[in-house]
């Protein structure tokens, strides 16, 4: 899939895994390959994102906020006023599926983490765009262009709460593809 | 001791903190019983749409919510 990837496209990507892993997702959505891409300081995309102002820092700590999922403890007392003694249902769950399995966090993939559906969409577009572009290859910035072509994504809603002009954004992302006038 | 009748007692309740705190905390239990169970069924190599028949639900509903999590 990546074969057509320049260097770095294709770094983008692997470290979209990297941060992925750090807020312990367990999937690569847009939202992580736009870390990926933030992290990439070399491509167009970077550029372009460092360029509108935005820190991978501070867009790490969006990412992380929009993904939270509380993991609270389950409510034992609420349970039995229903008549459901948690301890019961624990016991069977771990009887079953092992030690920790009612309690336990969304498991933890090792090795290669999977893509999120619409972030093989964003990427799908990121080779439309390269095409479009007339570029034989996929470099970073026609990934970010492939992120932003999604739409409605959670990278897209992280650029917009940070304030960014998507448009510009793109137009400033095309340019830096462009070969040097 | 009849559970559906303490069931119905607290999940109808008239102190509705007290009902709605046990219907929140049986959806958590069903979440988290519902993810163990689809990863489970995944594993045994069934498909989106025989889970989907078991749970009552589309195909789309619980590809959507538990495709996500990828595959193990």
């Amino acid at each position: 899939m990546f074969e057509r990837f320049t260097q770095d496209g294709r770094n983008s990507v692997i470290l979209a895994q990297e941060e992925s892993r750090r807020l312990r997702h367990g999937f690569i959505g847009p939202e992580h390959l736009l870390l990926g891409l933030a992290a990439t300081t070399a491509g167009a995309a970077g550029e372009a994102l460092a360029a509108a102002g935005l820190q991978i820092s501070d867009l790490r700590l969006r990412v992380a906020a929009k993904d939270a999922e509380p993991d609270e403890p389950l409510d034992a007392e609420a349970l039995a006023t229903l008549g459901i003694d948690l301890d019961v249902v624990r016991r069977t769950t771990e009887a079953a599926f092992g030690p920790g399995a009612l309690d336990r966090r969304r498991g933890m993939p090792r090795g290669h983490l999977p893509f999120a559906p619409d972030a093989k969409k964003s990427l799908e577009l990121a080779l439309r765009e390269a095409v479009r572009l007339k570029s034989r290859e996929i470099a970073s910035g026609h990934v970010l262009l492939g992120i932003l072509r999604a739409g409605d994504n959670t990278a897209v809603r992280v650029l917009a709460d940070a304030g960014t002009d998507i448009q510009q954004l793109r137009e400033d992302v095309i340019r830096r593809l462009s070969p040097a006038a | 001791m009849n559970e559906g009748v303490q069931l119905a007692e607290a999940a109808s309740g008239q102190d509705p903190g007290n009902g709605l705190r046990a219907v929140r905390a049986l959806r958590d239990l069903t979440e988290r019983l519902e993810t163990l169970q689809v990863d489970n069924a995944r594993a045994h190599g069934w498909s989106w749409q025989e889970i989907a028949v078991f749970l009552g639900v589309s195909k789309q509903a619980v590809h959507k919510k538990h495709a996500r999590r990828g595959r193990r």
